[in-house]
C-alpha cells in the first residue's frame, strides 16, 4: 500500500535519482528512465516543479493505477507550464520505451495507438513528459463499449462554484440510493464534482447507460431550473450548474481520479466522502473541496482509496 | 501599447507635420500552428527541390516569374532592390477631396497617425482644418519598400489613414454578368413603396460594437474547453439517445420526489445557505480541520 506522506518514493531505492540536478537516470522497478527538466516550475503560483509532479504521480501510483489500467489513455502536456502552451495527446508519443504498453483502437481517421498506464513506470515517464492531465474513458480497451461506471460531471457556470455542484451532487446521490444504488463522488480537480454510479457489468452499453444519465440530467433540470441545466448551452449557464451527462459516450474522456489538473495550482480530481460533500455545502465554502497533490497524498494514506468501490461494486441500473 | 511601425512626416505646400504611425487593426482571427497528430511536435516546413529530394537554402531560392507554362524569367533578389521606389520619409499629400466622393471599395488598411515632439500644433492645425473644409488629403507613401496611395482624415482628436487600393486593382462590377441581368428588371412605383418600408423598418443607428465574431467566439470556446481537458466530439443530435421507458422515469421521478421531500423537513440543505448559518454551524460529523488539509488555504 502507499507510503505515509514524508516517505515519498522519491527517498525510496526504487527511484534514485541525484537531487539537485535537473536531468536525472532513474531506475524504476527496473527500467530505465531520463529524467529531464526536473527544476522546471510548472505551477509558477506555487512554484510546483516537475520533480515534484513526478513525485506526486510515482507516489499516487499504487491507488491511482487501478483507475487507469486498461483503459486507453489521453493526456494533456504541458511542456512549458500551466501557463504555456499545452497539447491534447491520443497517440502514445512515437519515442516511447518500448515497455511501455500500447492498446490500437480504431478512430474516424486511423487506429490510433494509445498508452496504457499500468504501472510505476509508465506514470513515471508520463510526468516526465509534462503529462500533468490523464483522461480515461469509462470502460476498458478489451470491451470499449462497456462502461463500468455511469458519471455525471456537474460543472458551475460562475458565478456557481463547487457549493452549488454539492447540493446537485447530494440530490443525485439520495435519488440513486432510494433506487437501490450507491454513488461516489470526487472532484473535477478544477471547479466541478462528479457522480460516479459503478456498474461493473459487462451487460450494460452505451446505449444503456446514456439515455439513463440524460433522463436523470433532465429530470433535475425540470425539477430545478433555475439551478440546473442538462445542456451544453454557454448563455444559459451563469449561476447554474451543467450535469454533463454527455460523457457516458465512447468517444468522450473524463479526468481519472487522482490526476492532477493544469490549473493554478496543482490540485487533483480526488476522491471524497459524501459526508465532506454535505459540509460543504452546508458551510457554503468552495476551498474545502480543493486539495493539491500533497494534502491528496495524506488524505489517501489516511483514509485509503475512496473510489475503490467504483471498480469493484457491482450494481444493475434500474429494469427497464 | 502598440509600437509605432513607421515615423516620419506628412508634407503639403510649404508645412511639415512629423507624425508616428500606427495600425488601426488588431486582428483577432483565431491562428492555428500545424502539429504532428502522432507526436504533437510542431511540424517545420522545408524547401525542398524535387528532383533532387535535397533541401534548397534559403540563399540559393531566386524569385522566377511565369511567362508561360514551365517557363520562367529569373529574377534575382539585387535586380528588384533597383526598381524600389525611393525610401522617403514624408505623406505626400496630392490633392484634397470631399469624403463622401470615396467610394468605401478603395479602402484597403486603417491606421492612425499621432503627432510626434514638436508636431502637435501643425498637426492640430491640418486635423481642424480638414474638419472645418470636410475635406480628406488623397497622399503617395512608401512604407517597407512599396508605394502607397492613401487617404488622410480626421478621426475625432486623431489623423486617420487608410491605405488605398488603386483603380486598376478593383474589379468593375459590369464584369459580372449577373449585374446587368438585374439592371433591366423593371419595378413599379408601389413596390418600390412597400420596400422601402421594410428597409425603414429595419433602419437603426450603426453601432459596431454590436456585431461581433460569433464564429471566432465559439472557435475560442472550442479551445477553451479542449484546453480544459474535456474532449470535444460532436454533440450527438438529441433523437440519437432513446428515452428510457416510461415506469423508470416515472421510478426516477419518484426517488427525486423522495430526496426533495426530506430535504424540505431537513431544511438546511438549499442551495445558498445565508453566509451566518455557514459560519455559525459546524456540523458534528465534520473532523477537525488540521486533519483535513484542505482548509489552510
Amino acid at each position: 500500500m502507499l507510503a505515509r506522506a514524508g516517505a515519498l518514493p522519491v527517498e525510496d531505492d526504487r527511484w534514485a535519482h541525484e537531487n539537485n540536478s535537473t536531468t536525472a537516470k532513474a531506475t524504476v522497478q527496473g527500467r530505465e528512465l531520463k529524467l529531464s527538466n526536473l527544476a522546471k516550475v510548472l505551477y509558477p503560483l506555487t512554484g510546483f516543479t516537475k520533480r515534484k509532479l513526478i513525485d506526486y504521480y510515482a507516489a499516487i501510483a499504487p491507488v491511482m493505477i487501478g483507475h487507469l489500467a486498461g483503459r486507453p489513455l489521453t493526456v494533456t502536456r504541458w511542456p512549458d507550464g500551466v501557463q504555456g502552451k499545452s497539447f491534447f495527446q491520443k497517440q502514445a508519443p512515437a519515442h516511447r520505451p518500448e515497455w511501455v504498453r500500447t492498446v490500437s483502437l480504431p478512430s474516424e481517421r486511423k487506429p490510433i495507438d494509445y498508452a496504457l498506464a499500468e504501472d510505476l513506470p509508465t506514470l513515471v515517464w508520463l510526468a516526465n513528459l509534462a503529462a500533468i492531465e490523464l483522461h480515461t474513458p469509462l470502460a476498458r480497451a478489451e470491451a470499449i463499449d462497456r462502461p463500468t461506471a455511469l458519471v455525471f460531471d456537474l460543472d458551475p457556470g460562475a458565478p456557481a462554484t463547487i457549493v452549488e455542484c454539492c447540493h446537485v451532487g447530494l440530490q443525485l446521490q439520495g435519488m440513486f440510493e432510494n433506487l437501490g444504488l450507491q454513488s461516489y463522488a470526487k472532484t473535477s480537480g478544477s471547479k466541478g464534482l462528479q457522480v460516479y454510479v459503478p456498474l461493473n457489468a459487462e451487460t450494460y452499453s452505451y446505449a444503456d447507460t446514456k439515455p439513463f444519465a440524460k433522463a436523470v440530467a433532465e429530470l433535475l433540470e425540470r425539477s430545478e431550473p433555475d439551478l440546473v441545466v442538462s445542456r451544453m448551452r454557454k448563455s444559459r449557464r451563469a449561476g447554474k450548474v451543467l450535469i454533463d451527462w454527455s460523457q457516458n459516450d465512447a468517444r468522450k474522456t473524463t479526468v481519472c481520479a487522482y490526476s492532477l489538473r493544469a490549473t493554478e495550482r496543482p490540485t487533483a480530481s480526488t476522491p471524497v466522502e459524501w459526508s465532506e460533500v454535505r459540509s460543504t455545502l452546508e458551510r457554503s465554502d468552495p476551498t474545502s473541496l480543493a486539495f493539491e497533490a500533497h494534502q491528496v497524498l495524506e488524505r489517501v494514506a489516511d483514509r485509503g482509496d475512496l473510489f475503490a468501490p467504483v471498480l469493484s461494486l457491482v450494481q444493475e441500473l434500474p429494469a427497464h | 501599447m502598440p509600437r509605432a511601425m513607421w515615423t516620419g512626416a506628412i508634407s503639403f505646400g510649404m508645412v511639415t507635420v512629423p507624425v508616428k504611425l500606427y495600425s488601426a487593426l488588431n486582428r483577432k482571427s483565431v491562428r492555428f500552428h500545424q502539429l504532428s497528430g502522432k507526436t504533437g511536435v510542431r511540424v517545420i516546413q522545408k524547401r525542398i527541390d524535387p528532383q533532387t529530394g535535397e533541401e534548397v537554402p534559403y540563399e540559393d531560392v531566386v524569385k522566377g516569374y511565369e511567362i508561360a507554362p514551365e517557363r520562367y524569367v529569373v529574377i534575382e533578389p539585387g535586380e528588384l532592390e533597383t526598381l524600389q521606389p525611393k525610401k522617403t520619409k514624408t505623406i505626400e499629400i496630392e490633392d484634397f477631396v470631399e469624403l463622401s466622393q470615396i467610394d468605401p471599395v478603395f479602402y484597403d488598411h486603417p491606421y492612425y497617425l499621432v503627432p510626434t515632439p514638436g508636431g502637435a500644433k501643425p498637426y492640430r492645425l491640418l486635423l481642424e482644418a480638414m474638419r472645418e473644409t470636410g475635406k480628406v488629403a488623397i497622399a503617395r507613401v512608401v512604407i517597407r519598400s512599396k508605394e502607397q496611395l492613401v487617404a488622410l482624415r480626421p478621426m475625432g482628436d486623431v489623423l486617420g489613414m487608410a491605405t488605398m487600393i488603386f483603380a486598376d486593382e478593383i474589379l468593375p462590377p459590369e464584369r459580372l454578368d449577373e449585374v446587368s441581368e438585374a439592371a433591366e428588371v423593371k419595378t413599379t412605383k408601389r413596390e418600390l413603396d412597400i420596400a422601402r418600408q421594410l428597409v425603414d423598418s429595419l433602419a437603426v443607428e450603426f453601432e459596431p460594437g454590436r456585431y461581433s465574431d460569433t464564429y471566432r467566439e465559439e472557435v475560442l470556446a472550442l479551445i477553451e474547453r479542449k484546453a480544459q481537458g474535456r474532449e470535444i466530439a460532436v454533440q450527438p443530435p438529441a433523437e440519437e439517445v432513446a428515452a428510457p421507458a416510461p415506469d423508470l422515469m416515472s421510478a426516477l421521478k419518484a426517488s427525486l420526489d423522495a430526496v426533495r421531500a426530506r430535504e424540505g423537513e431537513g431544511g438546511a440543505r438549499r442551495r445558498k445557505p445565508a453566509a451566518k448559518d455557514a459560519a455559525g454551524k459546524k456540523p458534528a460529523t465534520r473532523k477537525p480541520a488540521a486533519s483535513r488539509g484542505a482548509a489552510k488555504r
